[in-house]
């Protein structure tokens, strides 16, 4: 995109552009890929290459204040009877949300969130909630929910000292220990799952100064050339 | 005729799409349940390599659900519990439960910790100090407990011959243990009073159990009998209670001298 290059988008951080580019597919949910790209064909007995074809999903906005697990709403048709000839309906299949209190160690808070099943057993596969969190790419937590709580997390490690578990020093040490290897530099968790009108506005108010009235300026510059005068002059020495 | 086959054909289809589809698991799609999968009806063209497929915009829009996840059979999770539970176990136990259990009750109260690696490591490694026999800190298991308990109320007959002269040893006593309360308990478990044992008569004797907990068990020294004879005399007091209580009431009936028969 030309917009992306000139202007204050230009001026954003490397590691966050660099993280709005690199966009993988998500991990298929809602369908099974294949994982070949060649297959034999039980007919002609030939090998044949074949593809997968995302099927589209549509992610309310309602999923982006929830931890979905990379569900969403497969709005489409079916046939009535399951008969190829039959008649064609409309259909949307949508997921099963429940609202469920989840522990972060890390940030030491309950959280209420409504998450579906696969979450989950997602959380349970990865042993707690703030692995979860931390493990999962943006394309497969699909939340922004979940970013604002990685980021919250990162920065919690990153300003391990201040902010984690300040009154207890054994447990912040158990707390880090077993997080360390999430650990990123401050300046690039602070912008770890920032939207671009986020981000547009972090780095508008980084380079924000505070305008000069004109008086004082003019004073400045005032007092300067008079200084300037007043030691450009001969000084006389009295004898 | 033309349509018969054609459902047979259609019948056949359908069976081998889901032939097809069913040995094809992949591990995220394994951990996941209650979502739904779909696929197309109409199968998409073969696009170019690196182009978009094209996709039809009515018919490509056709799905069929494959599978929905939410009627598999339920899975469960390892959890270790981290101190001792009452029908779960003790504490470094590893125990597979149901996930409603394990995520509203185990995890969420703190008596449970996700069995992963690091945390298997470190309970093992604590299991390993224990065995080591480091008593500090150290706390009794949940079977532990359980055996205490039982032992509390437990009394031991030891049965000897009269015509041998004999003196009660460790290993007998451990020997009758296990024969009549079933209980298995190592020599150096057990303390004897000081005194030989050479007579009939009550003693004691006392069983530690995991070198923590210490219970003294009252113990008989009695007559030894064949099992034959005791069969013999449980089944006489099987049948005799009736003339026995007949005789008490008897007694408090008739009179008020005491009738010793026996």
């Amino acid at each position: 995109m030309l917009k992306m290059k000139q202007g204050i988008y230009a001026r954003l951080p490397q590691h966050y552009l660099r993280s709005l580019q690199e966009a993988r597919p998500p991990t298929p949910v809602h369908w099974k890929s294949l994982g070949v790209k060649y297959k034999l064909n039980p007919e002609t007995n030939v090998r044949e290459r074949v593809q997968d074809v995302p099927i589209p999903i549509y992610y309310p906005p309602e999923s982006q204040k929830g931890l979905w697990g990379g569900e969403g709403w497969v709005s489409g048709f079916r046939y009535a009877n399951n008969d190829k000839l039959s008649t064609r309906l409309k259909k949307c299949w949508k997921p099963q949300l429940c609202v469920r209190e989840l522990y972060s160690e890390i940030l030491d808070h309950k959280f209420s969130i409504s998450v579906t099943a696969r979450t989950l057993d997602l959380i349970d596969a990865a042993y707690g909630f703030d692995f979860y969190i931390l493990k999962t790419p943006k394309e497969d937590l699909n939340s922004k929910l979940g970013m604002d709580l990685k980021r919250a997390m990162l920065l919690r490690l990153a300003r391990q000292n201040t902010e984690l578990y300040p009154d207890d020093s054994a447990r912040r040490d158990i707390i880090y220990n077993k997080y360390k290897t999430f650990e990123i530099p401050e300046e690039e968790a602070e912008w770890v799952g920032l939207s671009l009108e986020e981000a547009l506005e972090k780095q508008r108010l980084l380079e924000r100064k505070e305008p000069m009235p004109r008086f004082k300026t003019c004073v400045e510059n005032l007092v300067h050339e008079m200084a300037v005068q007043k030691l450009s002059e001969p000084q006389v020495v009295e004898k | 005729m033309w349509c018969w086959s054609r459902f047979v054909l259609e019948g056949l289809a359908r069976e081998f799409s889901k032939v097809k589809v069913s040995p094809v698991q992949y591990f995220s799609q394994t951990t996941c349940k209650n979502t739904v999968v779909v696929e197309r009806w109409w199968q998409v063209p073969l696009s170019k390599e690196g182009a978009p497929p094209r996709l039809h915009p009515r018919r490509h829009r056709v799905y069929k659900l494959v599978e929905d996840t939410k009627h598999h059979p339920k899975e469960k999770i390892e959890l270790i519990l981290t101190q001792a539970v009452p029908k779960f176990g003790g504490r470094g136990d590893t125990v597979t439960v149901k996930k409603s259990v394990g995520r509203n009750k185990l995890l969420t109260e703190g008596l449970a910790v996700y069995a992963s690696p690091e945390n298997k490591q470190m309970f093992l490694e604590e299991k390993k100090n224990l065995q080591e026999g480091k008593l500090e800190g150290r706390l009794q298991t949940h079977t532990g407990e359980m055996t205490v308990k039982f032992l509390k109320c437990c009394h031991l007959e030891v049965g000897m011959r009269s015509h041998l002269q004999y003196e009660l040893t460790k290993e007998s006593v451990c020997r009758h243990f296990l024969h009549r309360l079933g209980l298995f308990v190592p020599p150096h478990a057990l303390t004897l009073p000081d005194e030989p044992i050479t007579r009939w008569g009550e003693y004691w004797c006392e069983v530690t159990v995991n070198g923590l907990d210490t219970v003294r068990v009252p113990m008989s020294v009695v007559n030894f009998e064949k099992p034959r004879t005791r069969r013999r005399k449980r089944l006489l007091q099987k049948q005799e209670p009736k003339p026995q209580e007949e005789e008490k009431e008897a007694q408090r009936d008739g009179s008020d001298e005491p009738a010793k028969t026996e």
